[in-house]
């Protein structure tokens, strides 16, 4: 039971972490009313995690060989690029509230693209969702007292997950924005940094990118194998024994992103896009420009 | 400029996959049964890529995991799944099935 528990707990907390901070992130901007997109992202990616591991006890041949390779590859590195996306997007925010003169929010621009919080809770679940199907049902396969205690075991690990999301959320809204925005910006740009290496790695391993040999070795000092080094190498890419092309491509993406970010940092307005125009504002625009007057004042 | 690039990109990875596709490396049976690897040692020779072709016979799924070889796969109960391996190094490589800890074998290139 105690084993299960770890592997599911393990598994479902990336994708608790992430929900965490999507359904604080709308709850500190005041769009609550927004919480279904992350809902229905988080609810799609189950879906999408049970279909999955279906599809994967059903097939059988070349597509079982390369199939969940593929999609695996595909949603890390969909992931980051949507991660990458909303860190950029939240500095822009964080900055909008923070100074004085900016305090007009782009309403048009925050309605429109709330709905790519849903897709970070899509992609958060569903990474490691149908592994996670697959291995729940393979414990209710095995239908003796052991296999019993293997699935309650399991199914704590994911209400435990769950709990540190929900624990997430009501720190993060007793945080003030400012330090919101910091605090998550920062473990977002670990966690997509960590993707991004992942999805190097997953990319040698298949062998569609070439082999590099490992550039150094922390296994004495922490084991990615173990309890602590293995569940922050799900949340944050770490590896004991990184590949060339893996720590290459963590430092380019936590040194690059903020780099990435300079040019527009002086000048919010650049670029001259016509949606920051106020004509174009949504309905409910009034509401969060609102909030955040409350939340700055 | 980029979209170019980027294309060349995705070209170059699609072809360095086909070509990592087209290669007919030996293959190796590895086969789970009662919850052991069997066998639990495979000895291969350094510098030749092979095909791990891992069975499971038992009746819950596993998850084939080499941490120092990026490889997690998942493996259905009575199904057959085939793992690409590449040219190793000569050393020890430990693997696991990542839903039974308990579970160990290892991969040893000479």
């Amino acid at each position: 039971m105690g084993a299960t528990f770890v592997v599911t707990l393990r598994e479902a907390f990336e994708a608790a972490l992430l929900l965490g901070i999507v359904y604080t992130y709308l709850d500190k901007v005041g769009a609550r009313h927004h919480f279904r997109y992350v809902t229905m992202g988080g609810a799609l990616g189950l879906g999408a995690s049970v279909a999955m591991g279906g599809a994967i006890a059903f097939a059988s041949g070349l597509l079982l060989d390369l199939g969940p390779d593929l999609v695996t590859v595909a949603v890390i590195f969909f992931a980051v690029g949507l991660l990458t996306w909303h860190g950029w997007w939240m500095q822009q925010h964080a900055r909008a509230v923070r100074g004085s003169v900016q305090r007009r929010i782009d309403e048009a621009e925050a309605t429109q693209r709330l709905w790519v919080v849903g897709l970070i809770a899509f992609t958060g679940v569903f990474r490691e969702g149908a592994e996670t199907v697959l291995f729940l049902w393979g414990l209710m396969s095995q239908t003796n007292v052991a296999g019993w205690g293997g699935v309650s075991g399991g199914v704590l690990g994911i209400g435990a997950a769950g709990a540190l999301g929900w624990a997430i959320f009501r720190g993060g809204r007793q945080l003030s924005l400012q330090r919101f925005f910091t605090v998550t910006s920062l473990v977002l740009l670990f966690v997509a940094a960590g993707l991004f290496s992942t999805g190097i790695g997953k990319l040698q391993g298949l062998g569609v990118l070439p082999a590099t040999d490992a550039l150094w070795d922390t296994s004495g000092l922490l084991s990615d194998r173990g309890f602590v080094g293995g569940f922050l190498g799900g949340l944050v890419g770490y590896r004991a024994r990184p590949s060339a092309f893996e720590a290459g491509g963590y430092g380019l993406y936590v040194v690059g992103l903020p780099l990435l970010r300079a040019p527009w940092n002086g000048r919010p307005c650049a670029r001259g896009r016509p949606a920051r125009s106020p004509h174009r504002a949504q309905p409910d625009a009034p509401m969060i420009a609102r909030a955040y007057r409350g939340l700055t004042a | 400029m980029r979209r170019v690039l980027a294309a060349l990109v995705m070209l170059g990875v699609a072809a360095a996959a086909a070509a990592a596709l087209a290669a007919d490396p030996p293959e190796i049976a590895l086969t789970i049964e009662k919850n052991r690897f069997q066998p639990d040692e495979i000895k291969v020779k350094a510098g030749v890529p092979f095909v791990l072709v891992v069975t499971n016979k038992d009746a819950a799924p596993i998850e084939f995991e080499c941490k120092e070889l990026r490889v997690e796969k998942v493996v259905p109960p009575g199904a057959t799944v085939k793992v690409r391996i590449r040219a190793l190094k000569p050393g020890s490589y430990p693997f696991v099935d990542d839903f039974h800890h308990e579970t160990t074998g290892r991969i040893v290139a000479e």
